[in-house]
């Protein structure tokens, strides 16, 4: 077998003609890139909007700086994605198929929220002197009907950025270890979490005042993402392929990095900081900051790592070989 | 298509064949022959699985796929459209047989090799840069057989090229909603009909009776 590395896609050659649990090589580090900014771009858009926090913490020509956060996240991670295509200048296909697949429905949201939450901001956007599209009439900030609607229409489009990733690898059976909704809940909740840090840290930027609230919120998302990883751990624990991934995340060689970076550092760390920030009000921002350094590695390596212990179990189990097999191979 | 495990001699002609007729890139196998040891000295074994494209029923290649390359034709081939194909990869991720292959473009096309055996039908040969291509059951053979009156499974030029080439003759192809037909006759005469992940619920169309 050729040692181009992990990114390398599943048929390499001798994979296929051994019955063993394989690891899947579809999908690696551009994915979780991009799951992560996408998860990202979404979250600060609904985190911003959610706390009332657009205005207050800065503009860039105009535009809220929590809008061109994540407007930037979702554009970067929108351009890692099509560049990751065998065939990238084909990218306006992935559109075709909205029936049943998760990656049209999130090439649609992208584009659905990058064109509405545009729409939203623009009566806002400041060129020079000027702000050439103030005749639009709404609220950037959501404060009437017009931008109210766009705004609402721009957060749901969002929740589907944030969550389709997730999906994408929930949907189908053939791995176990993703064939689960504990894999889009994580998803999303990661993103919050992380999405509602980079909003604190943001505050802190500006010089505003992060409040005992804004930390319990943190906290709380914080422990939902421990609670959902933790579910997923205990579920289906001896289901072939599954068993296989939990392995390697738990005792193998994703072990350290999962365990003490993505679930004790990434995920119970920020939760518990969240709660100390709330009580302690002196401490807020700095330990806002913290979780942000905490989380955002933490989600982008529970991306990655759950892509990399995305394990098929072998087409045919006769009495248990399979699985030894794989134990040699691990 | 059913497979009879049982008498498989893990000789890999089907392989090869498929090769040939569908000139595969270097590195992708459409119908390989999955081998692996069975118990211990002196009472060991080696085992022989054929396998290739299962062509789901409710086929999750199909469902992945964003851009519609993926289709179920109406006899129940599936069939990948390189052209229409992004090269997402989200049909590999989801077909749980590993059955989907991606040509990444750096391994060359086979080539060089005979003349097709269906000289009109060339273009499944043909493979793009970037996208996906699968096991069609020989889609072209069948075609080729059904627009020229030959029997579909009994005819060799209207035969996926696996099942003419296998010297055990554990690979049957033909009509399995025809009760009459070889497949239908096959089944019901060595069965029970097994499947490959049962658990996945995919509907294969390849069957197979002896699995160890």
């Amino acid at each position: 077998m050729s040692g181009r590395g992990a990114s390398r896609p599943q048929n390499a050659f001798m994979d296929q003609f051994d019955l063993e649990p394989r690891t899947q090589r579809v999908w690696d580090l551009n994915h979780a890139v991009w799951f992560t900014l996408m998860g990202l771009g979404g979250g600060v858009f609904l985190a911003g909007r959610g706390l009332n926090l657009t205005d207050g913490l800065g503009s860039l020509l105009g535009v809220p700086t929590v809008d061109v956060v994540s407007f930037v996240a979702i554009a970067v991670g929108g351009v890692i994605l099509v560049a990751d295509l065998g065939r990238p200048l084909q990218f306006w296909r992935a559109f075709a198929n909205v029936r049943t697949s998760w990656i049209s429905w999130g090439a649609w949201s992208d584009l659905v929220f990058l064109t509405v939450a545009g729409l939203l901001v623009l009566p806002g956007l400041r060129l020079g002197d000027a702000r050439p599209f103030e005749g639009l009439g709404w609220d950037p900030h959501g404060g009437d009907g017009a931008g109210l609607a766009l705004e609402i229409a721009a957060g749901a489009a969002a929740v589907v950025v944030m969550t389709y990733a997730g999906a994408v690898l929930a949907r189908p059976r053939s791995i176990p270890y993703w064939s689960s909704p504990a894999v889009p809940v994580q998803f999303f909740l990661s993103s919050s979490a992380t999405s509602v840090a980079v909003v604190l840290a943001l505050e802190v930027m500006a010089g505003v005042a992060v409040t005992a609230g804004q930390m319990v919120l943190l906290g709380l998302l914080a422990t939902a993402l421990a609670v959902a990883v933790v579910a997923h751990l205990l579920t289906g624990a001896n289901v072939p392929g599954k068993r296989e991934s939990l392995e390697r995340l738990l005792r193998g060689r994703y072990r350290c990095v999962f365990v003490d970076v993505v679930l004790v550092a990434g995920t119970v760390a920020p939760a518990l900081l969240g709660f100390v920030g709330a009580a302690a009000g002196g401490l807020r921002g700095a330990l806002a900051v913290v979780c942000l350094v905490l989380l955002l590695p933490g989600g982008f390596l529970l991306r990655l790592i759950t892509l990399r212990v995305g394990i098929f179990p072998p087409v045919h189990l006769p009495g248990g070989l399979a699985m030894k097999a794989a134990g040699a191979r691990r | 298509m059913v497979i009879d495990a049982e008498r498989c001699v893990g000789c890999q002609a089907c392989t090869v064949a498929c090769k040939t007729e569908n000139q595969s890139p270097y590195d992708a196998w459409y119908a390989p022959v999955v081998e692996w040891e069975a118990g211990e000295y002196p009472d060991a074994t080696l085992n022989y699985l054929p396998t290739l494209c299962n062509h789901c029923e409710d086929a999750p290649c199909v469902t992945a796929c964003p851009s519609g390359a993926l289709k179920r034709r109406d006899d129940g081939i599936v069939m990948a459209d390189e052209d229409v194909c992004i090269g997402s990869r989200a049909c590999m991720a989801a077909c749980p047989y590993g059955a989907i292959h991606f040509h990444d473009g750096r391994a060359a096309v086979s080539g060089g090799g005979p003349e097709p055996s269906v000289p009109e039908r060339y273009a499944h040969q043909r493979h793009v840069a970037g996208a996906v291509s699968k096991c069609t059951y020989c889609a072209h053979r069948i075609d080729y057989g059904t627009e020229n009156g030959l029997e579909v499974g009994v005819h060799p030029l209207a035969t996926p090229a696996c099942v003419v080439t296998c010297p055990a003759e554990c690979r049957i192809f033909g009509d399995l909603d025809d009760p009459d037909s070889n497949v239908s006759r096959y089944l019901a005469d060595k069965g029970p009909e097994q499947v490959l992940r049962p658990d996945a619920k995919t509907g294969p169309s390849t069957r197979y009776v002896g699995l160890p």
